[in-house]
């Protein structure tokens, strides 16, 4: 009983404003619908049809962005944990690093974009001189197909890896330090100590880690629009950016609803797999 | 009568009043994208001075941020606020008008005493009228005009291009020509696409002015005109002088004009002010003619009533006023006019200290002859799927008869 | 000549120093870049990408103020940002508990439920909420862009990682205020909240952020110019064309960067000093 008392706001607002406007849009998506001449027409599911089988850029899309967030997640994480274990003790600089790594995340997204489209020009960029160094040639980081994608996905990592390197932070602080220390003593060292107690235990704080950053790595957008604006040759072109397109600048309100729910329905599935792993205990 | 009476018969007379005048005032709502004190301040101006003959009316500027700008009029339409009067880009003119939402201004137009129609440059009003009914008055027209950096015009030795126009040299073939020569003289890029966005988000400002130039068009009658042989000649020389000459910016490069780092571009005139800080000697010139001759091009700026809005007359009464001869001077200062008479204003051509009366003519003379892009009630759409195909054209192995026939064949489709 | 095993740690310090240096350029840089951009003049702001403008344009802060009603537009953000900070705070705490500790029917299925309101974009859930609060009478206010942080997809996410960190705490701690007679209340705000530091700071941290960047429900809600929050603010130094005037843009972002930053320092002490505090030993 308490427990629906205490969880009542938040159902209430979850009913109110996301079931509410989740059944709004799958009516939308069942309708071709110009948002401008307001002219709406039952069309079922033609909406769904065009866009598994009739029209070659969804596929494109979709696999763009599962692309994205297979490079993006673990990158993040992996990041985001290293730090964390990094800084998470009150040692020397260890404030001022946290706030160094924080950074990228108060920084503003235009800023970030165009100090990197700088940064990774092709004949002049600061990447590439420094890569010369080394005798590499490097691309034209945001105009060359094959990696554009790449040099999207990795500054989009470090960007954001700081909000997910204070959460594990935050959860590394509630690991007691007797667990460690016991196990210390009974001759274990740094790799088996992270293994053995601090990774499991940080179990649950990966799991979240891991359904919200795959989650928003699917509604990535203005960071794509602002680097490469959804190309080369529509190379960078994700789910979030097309549904953007098809709402913003197209107005067909009612097929930007069916991608939405497209997306929802992959995005569900994902964190569903997610979720079974975790039960069967591989995460 | 005694007090009692009195103080009822006042009161009621005052609520009487006010009720009379509450029932007559209006408000009108006008969306807009600047939010500027002063661009804002002479936009009320424009309301005071409406008060002035229409006493019970009130009208209030809406500031939207100009990149959301239409999607937030759109939304504001589909949610039943429909503004009374809306400022429209000239990229979603087609789409606005087919939708039926704006109201056909003609009848007030011809009503309206010294309005006088004529005025305004028939190039000028293409996009805007359609089949003698007028759908907006535009109140910006500016044309594009090449930047060039008389600093390093100087330093190659090298003619620039205002003195090769007034010589009547000022050619594609000569502007490739200098081009290069500035490169390879001082090793800084000859010319710079619009806003550096040539590649991306800037594509047709980017291609159609050497297309026209040229003789040919994006799209003409239902036909896709950018695999036509005029287009792909003036294609092949953009495609050359990025990858050959190396003279243009090439795609990736954060070289920007304004920096310096680039020694023409082609902008409007409101990127003057900008140039105010900058650390060259800088001037103005048309665009180059080509094989058709001269192909001046204009970006546009309109003002329009909602066909659906209580107060539907009286708000083209004032978008009638906003645009009359005297009101279209003032917003000239920050706003090329569309109106023969302003600009052939001696007041016109020197309103601007850091611009020369001779290059002023280049902007009224581009405002009198000069065409809008391509326009198409699919726009959107047809530069999205256009987007690949250009990405693919811009590089260095691509042949581009063959690159700008993929083109036609995603834009087709659309038209 | 062997080093003693003091030297030999200061050389690892100095070293592990050295090295996570090297890795916070890429990070430190654009930040850096930003503020220094914020007193460049226009033309220099697209010139080499250099830390030291060439010459200082303080005028551009004094710019900000003139344009449009920018400190209006700033303290909105701020008490908006601070509003929907503690209302996450207490909503998903309260939330997030319940669903980690108390055995009520249906919790497990409920979180996922939950879960799916991040699943869908925004961009598609605003037309219908759009429509919602129009019919409320509430456009043109602030209401909306505090209730959706609040209650929509951030929240849930609040709520969902206050859950994990109450699911990770022993649950020894709870039992003995059962014994001393708390109610479930009281056990929650006594005891649970107190021991929940580092993620209640995490979760203030990442709702104050996200309202302070919210940029859709903003443009899609308010009407009047002096209700603006700051990423419209932003986006209104144009020139009459639209385009954007980037020193005056860049100038505004630093300034709009001080709170965020502020935020951060204040919670991530907590996080980290509730570590020594934390009763949870043994």
């Amino acid at each position: 009983m308490a427990g629906w008392l205490f969880a009542s706001p938040i159902l209430l607002g979850f009913l109110i404003f996301f079931v509410g406007p989740l059944i709004a849009v799958a009516i939308y998506s069942l309708e071709d619908w110009n948002l401008l001449t307001q002219q709406a027409t039952f069309i079922g599911l033609s909406n769904y049809t065009n866009a598994l089988t009739a029209n070659p850029d969804f596929w494109l899309v979709i696999r763009n962005s599962l692309v994205f967030s297979a490079g993006l997640v673990p990158l993040n994480m992996a990041l985001a944990l290293v730090l964390a274990l990094a800084l998470s003790r009150k040692s020397f600089g260890s404030v001022f690093f946290r706030t160094l790594f924080f950074a990228p995340v108060v920084t503003s997204a235009v800023a970030w974009a165009i100090v990197w489209r700088f940064l990774l020009q092709g004949d002049g960029g600061v990447v590439n001189q420094m890569l010369a160094l080394v005798g590499i040639h490097g691309p034209n980081w945001l105009r060359d197909p094959n990696w554009a994608m790449v040099v999207v996905i990795v500054t989009r990592v470090i960007k954001m890896v700081g909000l997910n390197m204070i959460l594990y932070i935050a959860a590394l602080q509630s690991i007691s330090d007797e667990y460690a220390e016991a196990a210390r003593l009974d001759g274990a060292n740094g790799w088996q100590i992270f293994w053995q107690i601090t990774w499991p235990l940080l179990a649950p704080t990966t799991l979240v880690i891991l359904v919200i950053t795959t989650i928003g790595s699917f509604k990535v957008f203005d960071h794509i629009y602002l680097m490469t604006n959804g190309g080369p040759e529509n190379g960078t072109l994700v789910l979030a950016f097309y549904i953007y397109q098809q709402a913003f600048k197209f107005f067909a309100t009612g097929y930007a609803s069916a991608l939405a729910m497209i997306m929802f329905v992959l995005v569900l599935v994902l964190t569903l797999i997610q979720l079974a792993l975790r039960r069967k205990g591989a995460l | 009568m005694n007090t009692l009476t009195r103080t009822i018969a006042a009161a009621t007379m005052l609520a009487g009043g006010l009720l009379a005048s509450t029932a007559y005032a209006t408000d009108l709502r006008v969306t807009v994208w600047v939010s500027a004190k002063e661009q804002l301040d002479m936009l009320n101006g424009f309301a005071a001075g409406f008060k002035k003959t229409h006493p019970d009316v009130n009208v209030t500027f809406e500031s939207i941020p100009a990149a959301n700008y239409t999607q937030k009029l759109t939304l504001e339409i589909a949610g039943g606020n429909t503004p009374d009067l809306g400022w429209i880009m000239e990229d979603s003119a087609p789409t606005f008008e087919q939708a039926g939402v704006l109201m056909d201004l003609a009848p007030t137009l011809k009503n309206t005493p010294d309005y006088d129609f004529a005025d305004f440059s028939a190039p000028a009003m293409g996009l805007w009228q359609n089949n003698g009914k007028v759908y907006a008055i535009p109140f910006s027209t500016s044309p594009f005009l090449i930047y060039y950096n008389k600093t390093l015009f100087d330093q190659a030795r090298v003619e620039d291009p205002e003195q090769l126009a007034a010589k009547g040299e000022w050619t594609m073939d000569k502007f490739r020509e200098v081009a290069k020569a500035i490169k390879d003289a001082t090793g800084v890029y000859g010319f710079e696409f619009k806003d550096g966005q040539g590649y991306e988000s800037r594509v047709m400002h980017a291609i159609m002015p050497p297309i026209r130039a040229y003789g040919g068009d994006a799209w003409v009658n239902g036909q896709c005109g950018l695999d036509t042989d005029q287009a792909v000649a003036a294609m092949t020389v953009l495609h050359d002088m990025v990858f050959k000459d190396k003279s243009i910016v090439p795609p990736g490069d954060q070289s920007d004009f304004f920096a310096g780092a680039a020694a023409m571009t082609i902008n409007q005139i409101s990127r003057v002010p900008t140039l105010k800080t900058a650390n060259f000697k800088w001037g103005l010139a048309p665009l180059p003619t080509g094989p058709a001759g001269a192909a001046p091009i204009i970006g546009q700026a309109a003002i329009a009533v909602f066909a659906s809005g209580k107060n539907a007359q009286i708000a083209a009464d004032f978008a009638a006023y906003m645009t009359n001869k005297q009101n279209v001077a003032t917003m000239a200062k920050f706003f090329p006019p569309a109106r023969k008479s302003v600009l052939a204003d001696k007041a016109f051509l020197t309103s601007n200290p850091a611009i020369s009366a001779a290059q002023m003519q280049y902007v009224a003379d581009g405002i009198a002859n000069g065409k809008v892009l391509p326009s198409n009630v699919k726009s959107p759409q047809i530069l999205a799927a256009m987007a690949p195909k250009i990405d693919a054209f811009w590089k260095a192995d691509a042949d581009p008869k063959q690159a700008m026939q993929a083109v036609c064949s995603v834009v087709k489709p659309l038209l | 000549m062997t080093w003693s095993s003091a030297r030999v740690r200061l050389a690892y310090r100095i070293c592990w120093v050295l090295a996570l240096a090297a890795l916070a350029i890429p990070f430190v840089f654009p930040f850096l870049w930003m503020l220094s951009a914020a007193f460049k003049s226009i033309n220099e702001i697209f010139g080499q990408p250099s830390l030291i403008p060439t010459t200082w344009h303080w005028e551009n802060f004094v710019e900000l103020f003139t344009y449009q009603p920018f400190a209006q537009q700033y303290f909105n953000s701020i008490y908006i940002a601070l509003l929907v900070m503690v209302l996450t705070l207490v909503v998903s705490s309260l939330a997030g508990y319940a669903f980690a500790r108390i055995r009520f029917a249906g919790a497990g299925l409920l979180m996922l439920f939950l879960l799916s309101a991040l699943m869908v974009p925004d961009e598609v859930t605003i037309i219908p909420n759009f429509f919602l609060f129009k019919w409320l009478g509430l456009m043109d206010t602030h209401v909306p862009l505090i209730l959706l942080p609040v209650f929509g997809p951030r929240g849930i996410m609040a709520t969902f990682l206050m859950r994990q960190y109450f699911l990770a705490l022993p649950k020894e701690i709870e039992e003995a205020g059962k014994v001393d007679g708390l109610t479930r209340f009281g056990i929650w705000w006594r005891i649970a909240v107190p021991v929940a530091r580092p993620a209640l700071a995490a979760v203030a941290i990442i709702s104050f952020l996200d309202s302070w960047n919210l940029f859709l429900e903003p443009l899609v809600f308010i009407s009047s110019i002096n209700r603006f929050t700051l990423p419209l603010a932003l986006n209104n130094f144009t020139d009459p064309y639209g385009l954007p005037l980037w020193n005056l843009q860049l100038a505004a972002t630093s300034l709009a960067v001080i709170p965020v930053l502020g935020i951060y320092i204040v919670a991530q002490r907590q996080i980290i000093e509730s570590f020594a505090m934390s009763g949870v030993k043994g």
